[in-house]
C-alpha cells in the first residue's frame, strides 16, 4: 500500500532531521576543523603534519598491516566454519548450537573478548602451557603485548562477521548446480573449486572488506593486547583528543581515517555491482 | 552412495576444522567466566576453589553499580528512540517510492561502516561547540547514531517480505491507514522490530568507542569503567564483571533465538 506524501513527511522527517543534527553537521564541524588552527584562521598544516611525519606513515601502514593479517586469519577460519555449518550440519538444533557460539561473541564488549586473551595468551596461560605440553616450545614465549597478540585478538572478534557474511551467501546457493557437477563427474573437490568457491565470492568479499574496515578502526583490542606498546591511527586519533587535546591535528588524523574507509567502501560496492557477473561466468 | 576414502578423509577434516573453530570462538569467554569463580586473588585457569566473592565485591562497589545503571538507561533511551525514529523510517523506505530512497535508506545505514572512533570524534567536538560536550546527552545521541541502522534494516527486511493485502483487506473494511497500520501490520512485523531492539540494546551497551570521548568519573558506563580499568590492572573482579556482561549477552542470543530463530536472523542480517 502506497503511503501519502503529507505522511512520508511526517514519518521521515523526524528521523532525517535527527541524523542531520547529530551525525552528517557534526562530520561537517569535524572536517572544517580539520583545516583549521587553534585562533581559528585556516590551514593545510594540519594535513601537511600528517603526510610529511614518517612517524603517522608508520603507524597507517602498521594498522593495515595488521589490518590485513586479521582479513587473512578471519577468511581462513571463518569460510570453513560458515562451509561446514551451511553444508555438513543437518540437524537444526545443532546448526543453532553453531550459530548461538558464533553470534554470542558480537553481543559481548570488545574489552571482554580481548581479556579473555589477555588471560590465554600470557606467560603462564593456556597457550604457553598448552606449547609446552606439546613440546614445541621450551620456555613460556612472549606472545601477549605483541603484534601477533593484536592480530589473534582481533581476528577472534573479526572472524563472526566473516563467517556470518559467507554463510548468508552459501545458504542461497542453489545446490542443483552442485548436483550437477557431480553428476557430470566432477568430484567433490573439483566442484567445490568450480562450483561453490566462485560462486560464494561476493560473501568473501563482503565478509573481507567488513572486516577489514572495523580492523582498521579498531581500537579497543590494539589497545589492550598491545599493553601500550603499539600505536595504530585509531589509539593516535583518541591521544590527539584525550591527552593531546589538539582538536584540529585529531580531526585531521580522523578524516584521513575516514577517507580511507570510503575509499574502501566504494571498492566494496564497484564489486558488489560486479557480484552476479562474477557469479553468471562461472555458472 | 558409498564415499571414496580420500571423501571422507576430507569430510573427517572439515568437521574438525568445524568444532575446533566452534571451540576457538566459544573458549575466551568460557575462560572467563571460569576464572571468575577462582578463589585465587591472581587470574587462573582453570580456576582454583570456588568462590562468589568476586561477583559480591562489584555488587557492592557503588562505582560498578552506577556505571551498569548508566550503561542500562542508556542502552534502553538509545533503543527506544532509535524505534521511534527508525520504524517511520523503514516503513516510508520500504512503502514509497520517489527519488533519493536509496541515498536515503544508505545514510540510515551508514554509521556500521563508518570508524566508530571517528563517529565518537565527531560528538565530542560538536558537543563541545555547542556546549553539552561529557554529558548523558552527548553520549545518548551518539548511541542512537550508531543504533538506528540495527532497527532499519530489521524492520525493512520485515516488512519487504509482507503481504500488503492484508492490509488493503483492512482498509476496505473501513479501518482508517494508521489504524490498519497498527491492527495489522505491525503484529506481523513485530519479531523483526524486536530483534532490531535487541540489536540496538546491545550495540549500545558494549559500546566503548563512541562512550569514552564523553565520558568523566562520575558518568561513566560499564565497558569504558572496564576499559579503563583493564588497562591498570587485571583481578579476578575483573572477571567476574566481565562474566556478568557475558551472562547477559547469553540471555539475549537465547531470547533472539526463541523468538525468530538465531540461524535465520544472524544469516539475514548481516
Amino acid at each position: 500500500m502506497r503511503i501519502r506524501r503529507a505522511w512520508a513527511v511526517v514519518l521521515l522527517g523526524p528521523p532525517i532531521a535527527f541524523l542531520v543534527a547529530f551525525f552528517i553537521v557534526p562530520f561537517f564541524v569535524l572536517t572544517i576543523t580539520s583545516f583549521q588552527v587553534k585562533d581559528g584562521s585556516w590551514t593545510l598544516l594540519n594535513y601537511a603534519k600528517a603526510v610529511t611525519d614518517i612517524y603517522y606513515w608508520d603507524t597507517l601502514i602498521l594498522t593495515f598491516k595488521l589490518s590485513l593479517w586479521v582479513t587473512l586469519a578471519s577468511l581462513a577460519i571463518g569460510y570453513p566454519l560458515a562451509y561446514y555449518m551451511t553444508y555438513r550440519l543437518r540437524s537444526r538444533f545443532l546448526r543453532r548450537f553453531f550459530y548461538v557460539v558464533v553470534v554470542t561473541p558480537l553481543f559481548t564488549s570488545n574489552i571482554v573478548r580481548s581479556f579473555g586473551w589477555m588471560v590465554m595468551l600470557g606467560r603462564r596461560g593456556m597457550v604457553n602451557e598448552a606449547l609446552l605440553a606439546l613440546g614445541l616450545v621450551e620456555r613460556p614465549i612472549a606472545i601477549l603485548y605483541s603484534e601477533a597478540s593484536i592480530v589473534i585478538g582481533l581476528s577472534y572478534i573479526m572472524t563472526p562477521f566473516m563467517v556470518l557474511s559467507v554463510a548468508s551467501v552459501l545458504q542461497n546457493i542453489d545446490r542443483s548446480l552442485e548436483e550437477a557437477a557431480r553428476d557430470l563427474g566432477a568430484g567433490r573437490l573439483v566442484t567445490f573449486l568450480k562450483v561453490t568457491l566462485p560462486l560464494s565470492l561476493p560473501g568473501v568479499i563482503a565478509g573481507s572488506l567488513i572486516v577489514f574496515t572495523l580492523s582498521v578502526s579498531a581500537y579497543v583490542t590494539p589497545s589492550i593486547l598491545s599493553g601500550g606498546k603499539m600505536i595504530v591511527m585509531s589509539i593516535l586519533i583518541f591521544q590527539q583528543y584525550m591527552s593531546v587535546f589538539d582538536f584540529y591535528f585529531g580531526a585531521t588524523l580522523a578524516v584521513a581515517l575516514l577517507m580511507t574507509t570510503i575509499v574502501l567502501v566504494i571498492g566494496y560496492l564497484l564489486v558488489v555491482e560486479r557480484g552476479p557477473r562474477v557469479a553468471g561466468a562461472s555458472t | 552412495m558409498i564415499a571414496r576414502a580420500p571423501e571422507r578423509i576430507s569430510n573427517l577434516a572439515l568437521s574438525a576444522f568445524g568444532w575446533l573453530a566452534l571451540v576457538f570462538l566459544g573458549l575466551p569467554l568460557a575462560i572467563i567466566v571460569g576464572v571468575s569463580f577462582t578463589a585465587t586473588s591472581y587470574l587462573r585457569f582453570p580456576p582454583v576453589g570456588l568462590t562468589l566473592k568476586w561477583y559480591g565485591q562489584f555488587l557492592k562497589d557503588p562505582s560498578y553499580l552506577s556505571a551498569i545503571w548508566t550503561s542500562a538507561s542508556l542502552a534502553l533511551a538509545a533503543a527506544a528512540l532509535a524505534l521511534v525514529l527508525g520504524v517511520p523510517a523503514a516503513l516510508v523506505l520500504s512503502r514509497a517510492s520517489f527519488p533519493g530512497r536509496k541515498a536515503l535508506g544508505a545514510l540510515f545505514l551508514s554509521p556500521l561502516i563508518l570508524p566508530a572512533i571517528v563517529i565518537g570524534a565527531t560528538i565530542l567536538q560538536y558537543a563541545s561547540l555547542l556546549g553539552f560536550a561529557r554529558t548523558y546527552t552527548a553520549i545518548l545521541v551518539g548511541h542512537v547514531v550508531i543504533v538506528i541502522p540495527y532497527i532499519v534494516r530489521t524492520t525493512f527486511a520485515s516488512l519487504v517480505g509482507f503481504d500488503e493485502s492484508l492490509e488493503e483487506a483492512a482498509r476496505d473494511l473501513g479501518a482508517s491507514g494508521p489504524g490498519a497500520f497498527f491492527r495489522v501490520t505491525l503484529p506481523v512485523i513485530k519479531p523483526g522490530i524486536i530483534a532490531g531492539a535487541l540489536f540496538a540494546v546491545i550495540i549500545s551497551w558494549i559500546n566503548v568507542e563512541l562512550s569514552m570521548f564523553n565520558t568523566t568519573a562520575n558518568l561513566m558506563t560499564i565497558p569504558v569503567k572496564l576499559f579503563n580499568y583493564i588497562q591498570y590492572s587485571v583481578d579476578p573482579s575483573i572477571a567476574a564483571v566481565s562474566a556478568a556482561t557475558i551472562y547477559v549477552a547469553v540471555l539475549v542470543v537465547a531470547a533472539l533465538d526463541l523468538m525468530v530463530g538465531i540461524d535465520k536472523i544472524a544469516v539475514s542480517n548481516r
